[in-house]
């Protein structure tokens, strides 16, 4: 949970700062596509570089990025134990209570973890190189309506608050001899109660609250709202877009004709 | 009381209840504020300070509602439109900011009302200046302090510039500093600008200092009004184990007066002032033993 | 649990949290006894909250001991620390979260394994000493802000602890609220249980709670009756405080009379009508 609203550092950088929030938006789009359509581990391991290093151009740093390859791990070696069983194309390489298990279904095992690898790391440099705010403008630029730009804002917003509140909750019901370490899972879930009661009911206070500090402030009085970030996409802009849409369109190109691939059976 | 256009809120017999409750919220109010006036307003619990300044601020909640309300000319009842003439400062540091940033936070209101961003980039800076949080411009809001947060808050106000800022209770979740800091900025408010201020507040010695008028709300209702080196003289409201908070100086001046002590003229309830007075009686004293002796 | 031990003996606390980065309380002692009264005083970040909770366990202390009755907390979980002190939080509405109000000032004795007749005869106690028994059939969300926070108190009270902290009790209360939970305090008190209260209100301070501990910047800066800490001008300025109106009045009355260590109203008064004389 982050600390903060958003995971979003701001650094010095060309992506952080010139790159449009659409731009960013239709790059997360773009890895997503090439990361499905593709499942060679050696594309994908390479897909997962040009991640890396598009991060580092934005000064992201490696141990900011390092998490999501982290936990992708876990992923690859499921992957690897669990694909063999149905991939069984290829070169037999050993067996194991009765099952033969292939080259091909190891390395598409593989490429299953890296796709997610891929997936949450490019995820996670998006977010880390897109301010919430801009997003917001951006997404309202897309068609997004104004006052579902301001509830997510708001709800951004009200993250740490509630966790904090959260915490204060089940320290104040742990000072009531609230113990939520003993007992069954069952009798566990229902002393929760006693932490989600309270925190349900401090929610919709602090809406309620909210609601009345918006309306205050001529939420919703106009028709739309104007915005103090100005967003315009350059030339840079679209010729990204546009060459992110060539990669995306080549890359189902490429998997229609089973190029990239391990197996034609499998997405 | 002042000629009528200089009457900035006219508040005539309102009354309030909210759905299902047992009696009114407000009673039948009646209130006039006068423009570049700062009111003070004090009462226990359940007085409906609170739906009063709701009401000034137009935001009159789901109720019955009578009476009428006029802020700087605008008539306002349920359902009426936006009022722009006045803004609210509410007790809550966390639920008041609605920005991620400063800056963000800052634009909210003025961007809801289709403001020029040009000129609402220009005024960020003059409004964080105004209530000392100059630079604060990309600050994460989680980050802010309390007292920095209310701070903010008026900032968030004053940005709509309105004729009257409303406070509902603005320093009763503050440390002392954030109370101190708070007050200062207000008091340099008043100093520099001649806005219509009314405020809610316990702090009854910063409210007597800052106010030029006192009332005090029990019911529904004004059960009395003035200034404060006035209004504080009431036994009734005041001075006794069940009432209201009233400035220290003014209880020990109570007192004297009670006994005797104090003639009712040098009454005060201002700590400066009250310290000279208390300083003139005791050294009278001492001059008129010294004259017997 | 030591009979003769202290209720609360704090030895050398230093406290840091795991992700901070500098230590928060630096080396705190602090004793307190059965039976005392204490206001614990400072800006908010100064460490007084951070100090309070490690006195039922929720903090262990990074180096540095506490011990509670005699016991070390480390070696004790919060659940059963809560037998010996309660804990009431600042906001009810971090607590309340049963039906009805007898139902919440039942929740904590409860937890602690009491028999159904225990439980229900604490239950009316606490209840009753908190001025809610008329109300004990009602929803406890549909009491006003003030009776929510005697609810409040009185789950506690249900668990009849040895030890009460309560955390800014007059918050957000009006006079008459603020003078209720007071009176409370006091009367706990005199019953013979040790109350520690975090507090912003000077005034009250002064006027019922015997002894002040000042938390500045992660140490205590001051500990002793209240009326030598309160009216320590210099001293409270350290810590970004001031004594209360009443006390700086009176000590800008110093030469013509008039004490220092003025605490009240009725004290300021009394000094002002004897140096007058009889007329």
């Amino acid at each position: 949970m982050p600390v903060g609203y958003s995971i979003y550092v701001d650094r010095p950088s060309y992506i952080h700062h010139r790159l449009d929030p659409r731009t960013k938006l239709a790059a997360l789009g773009a890895a997503f596509v090439l990361a499905l359509a593709f499942n060679h581990p050696a594309v994908l391991g390479g897909l997962v570089v040009l991640v890396l290093v598009a991060g580092r151009v934005a000064q992201v740093g490696w141990r900011s990025m390092a998490p999501f390859l982290a936990g992708s791990v876990w992923f690859i070696i499921l992957g690897v134990l669990i694909w063999p069983l149905y991939v069984r194309s290829g070169a037999p390489l050993y067996a194991i209570a009765g099952q033969t298990i292939t080259v091909d279904g190891l390395l598409f095992g593989l490429a299953m973890g890296l796709r997610v690898a891929l997936m949450v790391t490019a995820a996670g440099v998006w977010m880390m190189t897109t301010s919430p705010q801009k997003l917001t403008v951006g997404l309202l630029h897309l068609g997004l309506p104004y006052k579902a730009g301001v509830a997510m804002t708001a709800a951004i917003r009200f993250v740490p608050l509630l966790n904090a509140e959260r915490a204060t909750i089940a320290e104040a019901q742990q000072a009531r001899a609230l113990d939520l370490r003993k007992g069954s899972p069952l009798s566990r879930a229902v002393k929760s109660v006693a932490i989600i009661g309270p925190l349900f009911i401090r929610a919709i206070d602090v809406a309620q609250g909210l609601a009345v500090a918006m309306d205050a402030r001529g939420f919703g009085v106009r028709d739309g709202r104007t915005s103090i970030v100005e967003l315009r996409l350059t030339g840079v802009d679209r010729m990204v877009m546009l060459a992110l849409l060539a990669a995306s369109l080549l890359g189902i190109a490429l998997r229609l004709l089973g190029i990239g691939l391990i197996s034609r059976d499998y997405l | 009381m002042e000629p009528a256009d200089d009457v900035a809120i006219r508040v005539r017999d309102l009354r309030f209840r909210y759905p299902g409750a047992t009696r009114d919220a407000l009673a039948g109010l009646s209130l006039d504020v006068c423009r570049g006036e700062f009111l003070g307003i004090t009462g226990p619990s359940g007085a409906g300070k609170s739906t009063l300044c709701l009401c000034l601020k137009g935001l009159v909640p789901a109720g019955e509602f009578s009476g009428s309300v006029s802020v700087a000319g605008q008539t306002l009842a349920p359902g009426s439109a936006y009022v722009e003439s006045s803004a609210l400062v509410f007790q809550n540091p966390e639920t008041q900011i609605i920005g991620l940033t400063v800056a963000e936070d800052l634009a909210f209101g003025p961007e809801n009302l289709r403001r020029d961003p040009a000129w609402i980039r220009a005024a960020i800076p003059v409004y964080l200046d105004q209530v000392r949080l100059a630079g604060y411009q990309d600050v994460d809001t989680y980050r802010l302090s309390g007292g920095q947060k209310q701070r903010l808050a008026i900032a968030d106000a004053l940005i709509l510039e309105p004729e009257i800022l409303i406070l509902d209770e603005p320093t009763s979740e503050l440390d002392p500093i954030g109370k101190d800091q708070f007050f200062e900025v207000l008091e340099r408010l008043r100093r520099e600008r001649s806005i219509t201020v009314i405020m809610v507040e316990h702090a009854a010695e910063q409210l007597a200092a800052m106010a030029d008028r006192v009332i005090v709300m029990q019911h529904g209702l004004v059960v009395d009004q003035g200034p404060p080196d006035q209004l504080y003289r009431n036994p009734v409201l005041f001075h006794h184990p069940e009432a209201e908070r009233a400035p220290q100086i003014s209880e020990v001046l109570f007192e004297l007066l009670q006994a005797g002590l104090l003639p009712a003229s040098q009454f005060t309830a201002q700590e400066e002032a009250g310290i000279q007075r208390l300083r003139a009686l005791l050294e009278n004293s001492v001059q008129s033993v010294a004259q017997r002796v | 649990m030591s009979e003769s031990a202290a209720a609360l003996d704090i030895t050398d606390l230093v406290f840091r949290y795991a992700s901070g980065v500098a230590d928060v309380l630096r080396g705190v002692n602090l004793r307190i006894d059965h039976g005392e009264f204490v206001a614990l005083i400072g800006q908010n970040g100064a460490g007084k909250t951070t100090l309070a909770k490690h006195f039922n366990g929720l903090l262990k202390p990074s180096s540095g001991s506490v011990r509670v009755m005699g016991r070390d907390t480390r070696a004790a979980p919060v659940a059963d620390l809560a037998r010996a002190v309660g804990y009431v939080y600042q906001n009810p509405d971090h607590q309340i979260f049963a039906q009805r109000v007898r139902a919440e000032a039942a929740f904590g004795p409860r937890n602690l394994g009491l028999s159904p007749s225990e439980v229900e005869q604490r239950v009316e106690r606490a209840l009753a000493l908190v001025g809610l028994r008329e109300h004990a059939d009602d929803f406890a969300f549909s009491l006003g802000r003030g009776q929510r926070q005697k609810l409040a108190v009185a789950s506690v009270l249900a668990m009849e602890p040895r030890i009460l902290v309560v955390d800014e009790p007059t918050t957000g209360l009006d006079q008459a609220g603020a003078r209720g939970i007071l009176d409370l305090l006091s009367t706990w008190n005199v019953e013979g249980r040790t109350i520690v209260v975090i507090t912003h209100d000077m005034t009250l301070v002064a006027e019922r709670i015997p002894r002040t501990v000042v938390v500045n910047d992660g140490l205590i800066l001051a500990d002793g009756p209240t009326r030598h800490v309160l009216t320590d001008a210099s001293l409270l300025r350290k810590a970004y405080l001031r004594p209360p109106q009443v006390t700086r009045v009176a000590q800008r009355l110093g030469d013509l009379g008039v004490a220092p260590d003025v605490l009240t109203v009725a004290e300021l008064y009394r000094q002002i009508a004897a140096r007058m004389g009889p007329s």
